[in-house]
């Protein structure tokens, strides 16, 4: 029976049992599991990942080596008019129509840079995936793990384009993995207002229409934030929010952007020569300011909508907390502890949980004033979560990395790495929208899908080590959890192979 | 009870094999004999406005002048298709296509999950686990079957019935017959396992012709490099002998916040390829055939601060294909006067989607018209079947 517990926390909770595992947890499983709810033990060697500010640094050095950017009057500027560069350093402020008619060189050279850009930022995203892939496999916290991927996809962040798939993993690195033992006011602040989702849901370029940098620019809001804040993140669709909400809590969120030169020229900080001297030399020093500050969130005044805010029948003043303080209460709103209750409850108990583990989530979250790390102690403490059978289909990445905490990292990740995930239509970080992967059976157990996970256990279980036969690996996989038929349909295999392919692919292994 | 199943005695048998224990089957009844259903879902919301601009309405410069394709082909009552599918325009001037502006389902909120989550169920407020084509399926005039192309099955074909598959190429080496017999069986306690992997096997037979051939992609994203192959394999299924009567096709990436003229371009260009390389892979088929492609919603009638669009109501339907009676815009147009847009930004919606799918389910595959309200399509008394639509 405790062996049984021991399973379910390694494998329903965790990411998948390693050698050893059911046993360690099998004493005390809930104690085992509560024992991760921690923030260091939700972190991620860095292992030479880059942070969002070195993303962009590297970009500037790439435009700085090809003499295209730097500060004005530097070598390769071009005085008085909006660089291409700059475009490429910011990714999310890209001005419509900008720089038309450049000459036939610059376009080339624009080219080769963005180029290179782009070539560093699937390189970062290839050792993204691989850094995360093998911690995944080897954490001896799979708990906080699996807690920590709930948190990224929730608040998802996608390789969509060559814009911001620099940016996915820095993303969860800075702002979601830190904060998931925390308040969900920290995370949700921290992810809103990190670069990365500023760029990924076009924050970055919306302006305050009725400012002058609106008007300069023809340019003015965009609501796509806003909108997602409210009907993925927090409040839930069809809570009771209105369009005119939306717009509301959008204009709030303007002046919210990216550091960098075109900040400056977005905001119109730029010396002119009507002028005096020390005005001059004042907005060359705020833009200097801004220019340092490429790859941070900023909030630039300039862009932001002036005014009071009402959103959900509640007035918010001010300029730089206006947004913060929308947030915050939106923290709090019933609307978005059910919401989320009902996504932790679909993760942790079943595709349709049963209204009673939703409740104990939702009444955990006022209480604590959601508190994250409360919570998950409640979700470990929900006897609906314990059901003795697997309930929920593994999705693609987690059914790999059971494979490799099962058996090693090295069998399970081959050098067919990208084309697995690419078959079983789940690549890491790529998400096809902002709402992330879907939480249930039916989205990942179509026909084709099921094909493909059998072609995929056919040619995993031929690198599988020969020095476990496939019965072994369904003792450390799976232990009490394989029942009677999938330990007699592999014991009867025609060969070590055909053994694994059922072992991986049996009814027991699929499911969590 | 355990099935010994053999790839090529499938290949033999049919796309149907696998659906043995679906019972007897009809035979097609004679009018709708050959007749085929191409569901296209333009994910992400196209802007409709962008693709076929109504560019004698009077205010359509005041809105969106920068969103309008100067070089847009004429096609009749006012309206031009974007330069970027003239041979989607050569269709409509073969009669071969028709379009329906200011379309939507009833849903009137602006999340792109739950509307494709409604467009798929078929649903008014409330999303359900199983589509309406599925349901159609289960209330067919004859052993009609469906397949999607694409690893995931979308929401508009999961649900009880089990005439449905999904396939996209394969990868990675095959599992021989014998580990697929052996893993049958140890599904026979396992539904829905057991039901996708026969599914699957059935799909596969179908395939057979097109295993090695690199060109049917259809599993690498589903970005505007897909359209084609995945609109190709559709095709490859329907053009079968006896291969299903409905595909259902995903095309992703029509949600253009910003920079909307660029991204635009290189979809509808794609799009318009897909359709043509559909038309040429069904060959004498494409006579018989009638496709539908639409999107969750549309978008906002005015320009955004980046040059895009945001999400919004009425959007546009295209429709191709030999059976389609053609060269006709349909429906009504709102017009653009601020006062005739919904909530002052988006077109009105004119025709309600669900009147389009039931003149095709009813027009094209003979469905019943008393079955498609109420058991496919609940609550849309107030959605007529459009008529004379093929």
């Amino acid at each position: 029976m405790t062996q049984l517990q021991g399973a379910i926390a390694a494998i329903r909770f965790g990411m998948g049992a390693r050698p050893g595992e059911i046993a360690a947890a099998s004493s005390d499983a809930r104690g085992w599991l509560k024992a991760q709810i921690k923030a260091s033990a939700a972190s991620i060697p860095d292992d030479g990942l880059l942070s969002t500010k070195q993303v962009y640094e590297a970009r500037q050095e790439i435009q700085m080596e090809n003499g295209m950017a730097g500060p004005p009057g530097a070598p390769g500027a071009q005085k008085g008019k909006p660089q291409k560069a700059d475009m490429v350093l910011a990714p999310g402020v890209m001005p419509p129509g900008a720089a038309p008619g450049q000459p036939g060189d610059a376009k080339e050279m624009q080219r080769t840079v963005n180029q290179m850009i782009q070539r560093e930022s699937r390189e970062g995203l290839q050792k993204e995936v691989a850094v995360r892939g093998r911690h995944a496999a080897s954490t001896d916290t799979p708990f906080a793990e699996r807690w920590a991927r709930f948190w990224a996809n929730h608040f998802t962040v996608a390789a969509r384009n060559a814009q911001i798939i620099g940016l996915v993993g820095p993303f969860e690195r800075e702002a979601i993995r830190p904060n998931v033992f925390a308040n969900f006011g920290t995370l949700l602040g921290a992810s809103s207002f990190h670069p990365g989702m500023l760029v990924y849901l076009d924050a970055a370029r919306s302006i305050g229409p009725s400012t002058e940098a609106a008007k300069r620019r023809d340019a003015g809001l965009n609501e796509n934030l806003a909108r997602e804040i409210m009907e993925l993140h927090t409040l839930g669709v069809g809570s009771g929010y209105t369009q005119a909400d939306i717009i509301e809590f959008a204009k709030a969120l303007t002046g919210w952007t990216l550091g960098g030169p075109q900040t400056a020229r977005l905001a119109g900080i730029r010396p002119n020569a009507a002028d005096g001297k020390r005005q001059q030399r004042a907005l060359r020093e705020v833009a200097q300011e801004m220019r340092d500050e490429a790859g941070e969130a900023v909030f630039v005044e300039q862009l932001h909508e002036p005014g009071s805010r009402t959103v959900l029948g509640k007035t918010y003043a001010g300029a730089k907390g206006q947004a913060s303080a929308i947030l915050d209460d939106l923290v709090m709103s019933p609307a978005t502890a059910r919401h989320i209750a009902t996504k932790l409850a679909r993760h942790f108990v079943a595709d349709h949980p049963p209204e009673s583990a939703i409740k104990k989530i939702e009444a955990t979250w006022m209480k604590s004033q959601a508190d994250l790390s409360v919570i998950a102690r409640a979700v470990v403490d929900m006897d609906e979560a314990w059901a003795d059978q697997p309930v929920k289909f593994k999705q693609p990445e987690e059914l790999l990395i059971s494979v490799a905490r099962a058996t090693g990292v090295d069998s399970a990740f081959g050098k067919d790495q990208r084309a697995v995930y690419q078959s079983l239509a789940q690549q890491p970080f790529s998400a096809p929208s902002p709402a992330g992967w879907p939480d249930d059976t039916a989205s990942w157990s179509g026909a084709d899908a099921i094909k493909k996970r059998l072609e995929w256990a056919n040619s995993v279980s031929r690198r599988m080590s020969r020095a476990m036969t496939p019965n072994e690996f369904l003792d450390r996989a799976l232990g009490p959890i394989a029942g009677a038929k999938t330990r007699q349909a592999v014991s009867r295999a025609e060969s070590a192979e055909q053994g694994f392919t059922l072992a991986l692919m049996s009814p027991e292994f699929q499911r969590r | 009870m355990t099935l010994a199943l053999n790839r090529r005695h499938l290949l033999f048998a049919g796309f149907t094999a696998t659906l043995i224990s679906a019972g007897a089957a009809n035979a097609a009844t004679p009018e709708s004999k050959g007749r085929k259903l191409v569901v296209i879902i333009l994910r992400g919301a196209m802007d409709g406005m962008a693709a076929l601009p109504k560019i004698d309405d009077p205010d359509i410069r005041a809105h969106r002048a920068s969103l309008i394709d100067p070089k847009a082909i004429a096609l009749s009552d006012g309206f031009a298709l974007h330069s970027a599918m003239p041979k989607l325009a050569a269709m409509y001037q073969l009669k071969e296509a028709a379009f329906v502006p200011a379309i939507a389902g009833p849903y009137r909120e602006r999340s792109h999950f739950e509307a494709q989550d409604l467009l798929e169920c078929g649903g008014v407020k409330s999303v359900s686990d199983d589509g309406w084509l599925n349901r159609a399926l289960q209330k067919a005039p004859a052993a009609y079957s469906a397949v999607s192309i694409g690893p995931s099955q979308p929401l508009i074909l999961r649900g009880a019935s089990t005439r449905t598959s999904s396939w996209s190429p394969p990868v990675l080496p095959e599992a021989s017959d014998d580990t697929l017999n052996r893993l049958m069986e140890l599904y026979d306690g396992d539904p829905v396992l057991k039901a996708s992997l026969s599914a699957a096997v059935g799909a596969e037979a179908v395939a057979g012709a097109m295993a090695g051939d690199k060109s049917m992609g259809g599993n690498r994203g589903g970005g505007p490099a897909q359209y084609t192959p995945q609109l190709q394999a559709a095709g490859k299924f329907l053009a079968q002998p006896e291969g299903p009567e409905i595909a259902v096709v995903s095309l992703e990436g029509w949600d253009t916040h910003t920079g909307q003229n660029g991204a635009l371009q290189q979809r509808f260009t794609a799009l318009d390829n897909g359709l043509d390389a559909l038309r040429t892979q069904l060959g004498d088929t494409w006579k018989n055939t009638a496709v539908m492609a639409i999107s969750e919603f549309g978008r906002t009638v005015r320009v955004n601060g980046g040059q895009g669009t945001d999400h919004g109501t009425g959007g546009l339907a295209i429709l191709a294909g030999g059976a389609i009676k053609g060269g006709r815009i349909l429906g009504d147009w709102p017009t653009l006067k601020a006062a005739a847009l919904y909530e002052n930004r988006d077109l009105t919606p004119a025709v309600d989607a669900r009147s389009v799918f039931k003149g095709l389910l009813r027009d094209q595959l003979g469905w019943a018209a008393n079955d498609l309200d109420g058991k496919i399509f609940a609550d849309s008394a107030v959605a007529k079947p459009m008529g004379g639509l093929v």
